[in-house]
């Protein structure tokens, strides 16, 4: 993709003469090869060429549908729908519900509830379900760390677990832009409301929150969309959805055609759910254009209702967050105690860590080549590539797995054919037999997590500053590099920072596609949960919750300084599992 | 620094530096694990404690190991697309109808030696020496023994009796112990009789579970009263704790006898280190490795080594091994049929 950079006259390489025109610049470029729109198109083809595999796999495979397809795909969907329908409401509710509590009323611990109640987006759902198992199991001898095996849970398994599990991680998509939609709400139009005889809560109710119901929508949308592509708590719950489905065909039929046909099924209602959450969120923003001094004055609470109020969101909490956490450590520490650790822990992080920086690194390089591009040249080839480029976000890990897959196998054979037929040397299997292949599907999936974080930043960047440089008779590549890289950087760390979490987090791809030896913490928590061995899973899992924090962290951090509006610009992250 | 670095052309000198190290660091990954002199091992035997007789190999002989975790289908699936260039030397599964699977695609070769025929029973290895045997494993009902009679179990059919309606638990048709079974059933009763029998099961409504653990967990949490499992779950759990409220129900014991699979062990065809290969095939079957397995409630291969003094009663238990030539060609139609009776 690099070779696409544009080609100048050497003259114009080094500078030209310091006197020349803005005009002048401009018009050398009438008629060159648009180089940016090059590159922009040829990233898009690396990122998301890979999910062309997907309809073609109908076309291929002669007939309509496979017969394992077609056996397996109506309960698969139906069950897929169920989960988004529940955890659509489920999100909305829970979210929706906490927004308003916190944004319209004022009680005790408010503030650092409006913070808190962000925490649960860096527990995984196949995490949270592993120590739901792992308690409801009285059997298993470790149960008794915590509670002494006195507490009765309710079965977790099944398709109401998988909604209230997957609700609970994430109905912060909702809170977070709920919050964000009710703070950029007018005090006016609660005041009218108040002025015609309403109460307080007949006012939010009948005015506030029909307002913020694009914002809400937008955030549910998100949430399914996470659902949908959840893999690791489904299948641990038992509760069979198409991304299961998809794991099942491949390795329980071996059937790779089948396994192509049900992810462009999945592919298909994921894409739905980002048409919608497009439509929203863009409609929500009509409604945020607001100066700070006329939001809405939270209501102070009194009475009883003062000390309930914070009792419901600090239980969730504990339920979701606080106690998980505490029975991850109490195992961990039972096994440091015990001696009883997995196997090689150390090289499972170490192995997490490489496949992150590296995916991390190349995604920061196409997408801050792509966000300039668009910025250099603005066309729209380029402008439908970097959207094209973006939908691997959209695309479940179980469906980039298999989509990747099929091309680097092909990939493979070839580079194969030719590294032994020119130069006599046994490449092996370049893609799929190393890490190469699961850092091509990282890229694909999180490229576009990169790429949001940097274009808001160029965005930031004044456009004079590139006319300056240019005026100077610095070519695009040096405004580039000597203009927006210095200032991108706090973007380009972000991205990196953004998508080395998601890679440490990210377990159906990485389940398909790593290359055999060379677990990573996520693949350790999967093996072991999967064999109900939850207390080797603990001291990875908590790792992995540990690193999952960071970007939450900073989510808090940037609300506190800009608002929530900000934060949920950048809330809408994919999670892993 | 960096910002010197790409001051100039940059994405064109970074991204290809990027991309070259990227690719050398992978091919390097690639061929570093094809290295002469490490024996490299596809193993499907969990990874939780069982690299110790690996270890003790690789610390008596110098020859280096290198275990490779997956699931039974996974490493099938793996061996079959890389093929030639494969850098593994040996597949170890949990069960025997995967190594079918390899050896009918071709993935293994046949491999023998006076020590591994002495040391694997007939019945426990195949006639060319393309799989052998390193453990028996029984596949049996397991009951609660507070909430079931004994005695009340006497079979499969009994996970399909309606008395127990909406007591029974199964763990996932994923697993490769169900495939087999069913396979290896299909083989024995036919497949009316086989589709019968799930039918009944399905008809009971189970509660589909994760792992043969979880479900002697939930069995004894009181969550359903009638499993299926392999026994040495069973056998661990009550080494640890004498008073664990599940029992086995040994299965077709006035029949056939308790379905029975073996882990095993088969060179993969494209192996450059056989005798380094055939070496571990041994020591895995020698008595020292063998009586490591034990120690973990599976049955060994190896006639001379009884089984753990925990379960000794246990060594007594008719079975009746799976017919794996037989039920090998119909995995594809177990997993079919499983799909087809609505096993999750």
């Amino acid at each position: 993709m690099a070779l696409g950079v544009p080609r100048r006259s050497g003259a114009d390489r080094r500078g030209g003469p310091p006197g020349r025109l803005p005009g002048a610049a401009r018009r050398g470029r009438v008629g060159r090869v648009p180089g940016w729109t090059i590159v922009g198109v040829l990233v898009a083809f690396v990122v998301a060429g890979p999910l062309v595999a997907l309809p073609a796999s109908f076309v291929s495979s002669g007939e309509a549908l496979d017969q394992i397809a077609a056996s397996l795909l109506p309960s698969a969907l139906a069950n897929s729908v169920l989960l988004a329908v529940g955890v659509g409401a489920g999100t909305l509710v829970l979210g929706g519900g906490l927004a308003v509590l916190v944004s319209f009323y004022d009680f005790p611990g408010r503030r650092w509830l409006d913070w808190a109640l962000v925490l649960p987006m860096a527990m995984p759902a196949y995490v949270l379900v592993f120590v739901a198992l792992g308690q409801y199991g009285s059997a298993n001898p470790l149960q008794t760390s915590l509670f002494g095996g006195g507490l009765a849970l309710p079965d977790p398994r099944g398709p109401g677990g998988a909604i209230v599990v997957l609700s609970a991680v994430l109905y912060p998509y909702v809170y977070v832009l709920g919050r964000s939609a009710f703070l950029g709400q007018s005090r006016q139009a609660m005041e009218a409301a108040r002025s015609l005889g309403r109460t307080y809560g007949q006012a939010v109710r009948g005015v506030a929150l029909p307002l913020a119901r694009p914002a809400l929508a937008g955030g549910a949308a998100l949430a399914v969309m996470e659902a949908l592509a959840d893999f690791g708590a489904v299948n641990l719950l038992g509760f069979e959805t198409l991304t299961s489905a998809i794991y099942r065909v491949w390795y329980g039929a071996f059937d790779q055609a089948a396994a192509l046909q049900l992810a462009t099924v999945l592919v298909g209602l994921a894409l739905t759910m980002v048409a919608l959450e497009r439509l929203l969120r863009g409609r929500a923003r009509y409604h945020q254009a607001l100066a700070r001094g006329d939001a809405v004055t939270p209501l102070r609470l009194k009475g009883g209702a003062r000390w309930l109020a914070p009792v419901v969101p600090c239980l969730l909490l504990g339920a979701i967050f606080a106690v998980p956490v505490a029975q991850l450590v109490a195992w961990s520490a039972e096994t440091l105690v015990e001696g009883t650790l997995g196997s090689d822990l150390a090289g499972a992080a170490l192995n997490t860590l490489l496949l992150a920086v590296v995916a991390a690194a190349i995604a920061v390089v196409t997408s801050t080549v792509v966000a300039y591009g668009q910025r250099a040249r603005p066309s729209r080839v380029g402008r439908i590539s970097a959207r094209l480029a973006a939908v691997g976000y959209a695309v479940p890990g179980t469906v980039i797995a298999v989509a990747v897959y099929v091309p680097l196998v092909w990939l493979d054979r070839r580079l194969g054919d030719a590294a032994g037929g020119l130069f006599g040397v046994d490449v092996g299997l370049l893609f799929t037999g190393t890490i190469l292949g699961l850092v091509v599907a990282y890229v694909v999936r999180f490229h576009a997590l990169a790429f949001f974080a940097v274009e808001a930043r160029m965005g930031r960047i004044s456009p004079s500053l590139d006319d300056a440089a240019r005026a100077l008779g610095a070519d695009r590549a040096r405004v580039l590099a000597d203009v927006h890289v210095p200032l991108l950087w706090p973007g380009v760390l972000t991205a990196a920072l953004l998508v080395v979490v998601e890679v440490m987090k990210e377990l159906p791809a990485t389940a398909l596609l790593r290359p055999l030896g060379g677990d990573t913490l996520a693949i350790t928590v999967w093996e072991a949960t999967k064999d109900s061995r939850f207390d080797v899973a603990a001291l990875p899992a908590l790792g992995i919750v540990a690193v999952s924090l960071v970007p939450v962290i900073l989510l808090v951090r940037l609300s506190r300084r800009d608002g929530w509006s900000a934060a949920g610009a950048q809330g809408s992250t994919p999670s892993g599992g | 620094m960096l910002s010197s670095l790409i001051r100039r052309r940059w994405p064109l000198p970074l991204g290809a530096a990027l991309l070259i190290v990227v690719v050398l660091g992978g091919a390097l990954v690639a061929s570093g694990d094809q290295g002469d002199d490490t024996l490299v091992v596809y193993n499907g035997r969990s990874h939780y404690g069982d690299e110790a007789a690996f270890l003790e190999f690789q610390r008596r002989t110098g020859i280096d190991v290198e275990l490779r975790g997956g699931t039974a289908p996974e490493l099938y699936e793996r061996l079959r697309r890389e093929g030639e260039d494969t850098p593994a030397d040996l597949l170890v599964t949990t069960d025997l109808a995967n190594l079918w699977r390899a050896e009918e695609s071709g993935l293994l070769r046949d491999a023998s030696s006076e020590a591994l025929r002495a040391q694997v029973p007939e019945r426990l290895h195949d006639d060319q020496g393309a799989w052998w045997a390193i453990s028996a494993r029984i596949r049996t009902p397991v009951v609660s023994t507070e909430r079931v009679e004994p005695g009340a179990v006497t079979g499969y059919a009994d996970l399909g009796d309606p008395r127990l309606k909406g007591r029974t638990c199964l763990r996932t048709s994923n697993s490769e112990y169900n495939q087999s079974l069913v396979a290896d059933m299909i083989a024995k009763r036919g497949p009316q009789a086989t589709e019968a029998l799930l039918r009944s099961w399905m008809a009971n409504d189970p509660d589909i579970i994760n792992s043969d653990g979880e479900m002697l967990g939930a069995i004894a949490g009181g969550d359903c009263d009638v499993g299926l499992a392999n026994h040495y779950y069973l056998g661990r759990t009550l080494k640890d704790d004498p008073d664990f409220p599940v029992a086995p129900a040994w299965a077709e014991q006035d029949g056939a006898g308790a379905h029975a699979n073996v882990s095993g062990v088969g060179m993969v065809r494209w192996s450059d280190m056989e005798d380094e290969a055939l070496a571990l095939m041994e020591f895995l079957t020698a008595r020292g490795a063998q009586a490591e397995i034990t120690s973990r409630s599976e049955f060994a291969a190896n006639p001379a080594v009884p089984p753990a003094q925990h379960i000794r009663a246990w060594a007594d238990v008719k079975i009746d091994p799976i017919a794996v030539e037989e039920a090998g060609p119909l995995l594809d139609d177990a997993v079919m049929l499983m799909q087809e009776v609505g096993w999750r």
